[in-house]
């Protein structure tokens, strides 16, 4: 483990993704203990271990507490030390459970949620449907509203669309050689085929979107102390941060506040890391659209705004190129499981970090980022891990 | 549809923001505005987002503004809103802006920094909205 920051003393010790598809045949409840009990598995860990909870609780039935982490602990059969409600996925969850575990408020949390039984075959997921009156009214859509920052971006800076495109093939490509994910055996994918498909809201099309399916992750944290007595190597927060910009979905993002989102939040992920985004090994970014991408890269500084269609091209984001993207194939190919797509991420991020990855396994990861949310969402978060 | 129906809400009861949509319905369009720090905003909250006080009024708007973004949406959220259509983020010239469609134009000829005018459509729901549309059309 590296120095003395409280972060520094947890560890994820187990992770797990379940089954991938369009539509599954359980429900949300089921989909996402299904996964939780599989992390604390690998863990080499039981529900007995567990003492804090950050899930949301998808019912049907249940308490008063929103999303309702609380409610497992009668699924799980014992009271929980520390359960989080404001955020329980991803990394705003991970680290939640890392700092409540570094403060001794719990010793062993596990960190779940998917969803199943809910996409109804060709309809939009409700969660991209945002429903406050100023923004229902018009038909806007969670794809829309990012698009609102992209236009201003194409309108500044006028990326080349094959650049832009190639993006998407590429994480597209990785799902493509992924057996796990929904998208696999669907490619491969070229630029020209992310142009041809049909336009979803400018300047998005079908290829450039991520997916809406089912399926469910976790992971468990627990002390670095008791990390060593378990059987999966373990891996390091070496560093986090959430920036919280506006109400979701309230009020159209726009592109002067928000390309840059998240920036703070890694300057001070990377300060406690005591690293830089050129020591990271894999990316593992929140790939809702291909223009996020860009964005998060130049939010992170490896270049400069504008010039992140260019770059990427140039560095290459394959598993041989310089900055190795998305490595299960993202959000675009892989899975977007509604409350535990940002979870996806991290246990993607591990896999690497163990070596265990699979087709998308870039040799000799040392240092692994993850990230969460976006522009159009008006939040963003980072975490960069590291082996234990 | 033609009009609101018997369904239809009555907006102008909604809690803080009841007062916007009388408005709209009014053909009138309207905006928070701090009667201590003078800000404008929207959309609508319960206190000021720059000195936090809760001492403001709706004041009526010139309805002029410009283009901030759009988007042309091809693929609706739901099938009771007719595609393409083009949303966009408009500033207005008093200082402050909202989601809206541009009308009465081409999706192609929508532009940023485009000068745009209020004009009340009736969306999907038969309700008043506060849309958009183009000073000078280009075509």
């Amino acid at each position: 483990m590296k120095g003395s920051h409280p972060l520094h003393r947890v560890a994820i010790v187990g992770v797990a993704a379940t089954e991938m598809a369009r539509q599954l045949d359980t429900t949300s409840a089921e989909i996402s203990l299904r996964a939780a009990l599989a992390a604390l598995g690998d863990a080499g860990l039981t529900s007995a271990d567990v003492d804090g909870v950050a899930a949301r609780w998808p019912g049907p039935g249940g308490t008063v507490f929103q999303p309702g982490s609380a409610d497992w602990a009668e699924v799980f059969g014992r009271p929980l030390r520390w359960v989080c409600d404001t955020y329980p996925q991803g990394v705003p969850g991970a680290l939640d459970a890392a700092a409540a575990i570094a403060a001794g408020l719990c010793e062993t949390a596990v960190v779940f949620g998917g969803q199943a039984g809910v996409m109804g075959g060709a309809t939009v997921a409700d969660y991209t449907r945002p429903d406050n009156e100023f923004i229902a009214c018009w038909g806007s859509l969670t794809a829309a509203q990012f698009a609102l920052v992209a236009q201003v971006y194409r309108h500044r800076f006028t990326p080349d669309p094959e650049k832009m495109a190639a993006i998407a093939a590429a994480i597209r490509n990785a799902g493509h050689a992924n057996p796990a994910a929904v998208m696999t055996g669907r490619g491969p994918f070229t630029a020209a085929d992310v142009l041809a498909s049909p336009m979803v809201a400018e300047p998005f099309r079908l290829l450039d979107l991520c997916l809406a399916t089912e399926g469910a992750a976790a992971i468990v944290l627990t002390t670095a102390e008791l990390a060593r007595d378990l059987p999966q190597p373990p891996v390091a927060i070496l560093g986090g941060g959430s920036e919280w910009h506006r109400q979701q979905y309230v009020n159209p993002p726009r592109y002067d506040e928000v390309w840059g989102l998240g920036a703070d939040a890694a300057r001070r992920a990377f300060e406690l890391a005591e690293l830089s985004p050129q020591d990271v090994n894999v990316f593992e970014l929140y790939d809702i659209n291909t223009y996020e991408v860009v964005r998060q890269f130049e939010m992170l500084g490896l270049c400069g705004e504008g010039e992140g269609a260019d770059y990427l091209a140039d560095a290459g984001i394959g598993i041989d190129g310089r900055h190795p993207l998305n490595t299960d194939g993202g959000l675009l190919s892989y899975s977007h499981i509604g409350w535990g797509g940002p979870t996806l991420k991290i246990v993607e991020a591990a896999r690497q970090l163990r070596g265990t990855a699979g087709p998308g396994q870039v040799p000799d990861t040392e240092i692994a980022l993850v990230t969460g949310a976006g522009s159009g969402a008006q939040y963003h978060n980072v975490m960069i891990l590291g082996r234990g | 549809m033609d009009g609101p129906t018997d369904e239809v809400e009555d907006r102008s009861l909604r809690p803080l923001t009841g007062e916007f949509w009388a408005a709209v319905d009014r053909g009138e369009l309207v905006r928070p505005v701090c009667g201590d720090c003078g800000r404008n905003f929207f959309v609508p909250q319960f206190a000021c987002p720059q000195c936090q006080s809760t001492n403001w009024i709706y004041v009526p708007s010139s309805g002029r503004g410009r283009v901030y973004s759009h988007t042309t949406v091809h693929r609706p959220p739901t099938p009771a809103f007719d595609a393409p259509y083009v949303l966009a983020d408009v500033d207005i010239d008093e200082g402050w802006h909202l989601l809206t469609w541009i009308v009465d134009c081409e999706p192609d000829h929508v532009a940023i920094d485009m000068a745009v005018t209020v004009r009340f459509v009736t969306g999907p729901d038969g309700h008043r909205l506060p849309a958009f549309t183009p000073d000078v059309v280009a075509r």
